[in-house]
């Protein structure tokens, strides 16, 4: 019996949040929700367990102790640079898989869109050192966040990152929430994944 | 209790140091250093580190809280082999050393703050601040005896001498684990265990 992971998803009850909880409420392991607003966190989760989820689905609203209970952070808040956050959880990040997942719908992807010199995803990376920050999903809920949770018709998930570790685990994720990861470069190719959109 | 566990997060390195500092002496500039090579794990009691049949990934340090290490026998018994409390480590060095599948589970039994190496991360860290390689070589080597001291013990004391140089060397773990843990750490019966305690209460 493989292990439960623990995954926490900061800023869920946002669109991009939500919408990754829904995708990932399929897959074996421990989801933690975390977002400031309790009502709609419990209402997240209610609606998660009664569409079938088969994660373990927990709620926090303290940033920091969802962090150190996981394995691997999302972050799903609509600015994945905002300090306050990135201080918070810093310390309990370490040596951990954290997801950015910044995209043509979210606030962070403004400021960097089209940039060739950075990304959402190195400068978080340059905020949290000693954590191994992954790109991905970015691509998958850039059209609307709200009505759908699933991929393009083949189901294909970019990712890049620097740690090979990290990109395997995230890997597994994606697989076990039953989609195809591709694994496409280290972090630099999130600048062109970050203003990437599907069509359809 | 979710506000305490916070208020003493400054400290979550708190044990570690106190634990390094027994055996060398870091700058405060490699106080800070090996900080990055941990993984902070929060995990909650009944939560599980390792499953028996996986690879053991971490080596742990137990800054707060305690963990069981135990193997399950055909019959779905269950065996303790290690507590690891405040201040101790806990792995299945095998597994982790050897990249083998493990043979233990290991539990936590409270709600438990871990400081996690994974095999990377030791070298990494004994590489950058060197004192590491010696603090780790004097650990290994008390676990040694320790082990040594724990098999004659097993062979050869009584079940009440056993207990008695338990409760002496650590009467916090006995007055913290379960009843059938204990009694299944010492090798013994958990009757065996209650009817020895009594003994004791009434000599007292």
């Amino acid at each position: 019996m493989a292990l439960k992971q623990t995954i926490a998803i900061i800023g869920a009850t946002e669109s991009a949040g939500s919408s990754i909880a829904k995708t990932l409420s399929r897959i074996n392991d421990r989801l933690l929700l975390m977002g400031k607003d309790e009502e709609a966190l419990e209402a997240l989760r209610s609606n998660l367990i009664g569409s079938g989820a088969t994660a373990e689905i927990e709620v926090n609203s303290c940033a920091k102790e969802a962090c150190w209970e996981a394995d691997v952070i999302i972050i799903a808040t609509s600015n994945e640079l905002d300090r306050e956050v990135i201080d918070r959880i810093k310390e309990v990040a370490v040596g951990k898989v954290v997801v950015s997942i910044s995209s043509p719908a979210t606030r962070t992807y403004k400021a960097y869109a089209g940039s060739s010199e950075t990304s959402a995803a190195e400068e978080l990376q340059k905020l949290l050192p000693y954590s191994k920050v992954v790109k991905t999903f970015n691509t998958v809920f850039a059209r609307d966040f709200k009505t759908s949770s699933i991929v393009n018709d083949t189901g294909e998930i970019f990712i890049a990152g620097n740690n090979s570790d990290a990109l395997q685990v995230v890997s597994k994720l994606i697989l076990s929430a039953g989609f195809i990861p591709i694994i496409v470069g280290d972090l630099s190719v999130s600048r062109r994944l970050e203003t990437l959109r599907l069509h359809g | 209790m979710a506000k305490n566990l916070m208020d003493r997060s400054n400290d979550m390195y708190e044990r570690l140091h106190e634990s390094i500092k027994a055996k060398v002496t870091l700058t405060p500039e490699e106080k800070e250093t090996i900080k990055h090579y941990f993984i902070p794990k929060k995990l909650r009691k009944r939560q599980y580190l390792l499953n028996a049949g996986d690879v053991c990934q971490y080596l742990a340090f137990v800054e707060k809280g305690l963990l069981r290490l135990f193997s399950t026998d055909d019959k779905s018994h269950e065996h303790v082999i290690q507590f690891a409390m405040e201040g101790w480590w806990a792995s299945d060095m095998s597994s982790f050393l050897s990249g083998d599948d493990a043979q233990y589970n290991i539990e936590a039994l409270e709600d438990s703050e871990l400081l996690l190496l994974t095999n990377t991360t030791l070298e990494e860290l004994m590489e950058k601040v060197p004192r590491m390689e010696r603090y780790f070589r004097l650990l290994m080597q008390n676990n040694i005896v320790a082990l040594r001291r724990r098999v004659t013990s097993t062979q050869s004391d009584s079940a009440e001498e056993k207990y008695k140089k338990l409760m002496k060397a650590y009467p916090d773990l006995i007055n913290r684990s379960p009843q059938h843990d204990l009694a299944s750490y010492l090798g013994i019966t958990p009757e065996t265990l209650s009817r020895i305690r009594k003994q004791i209460s009434t000599k007292k």
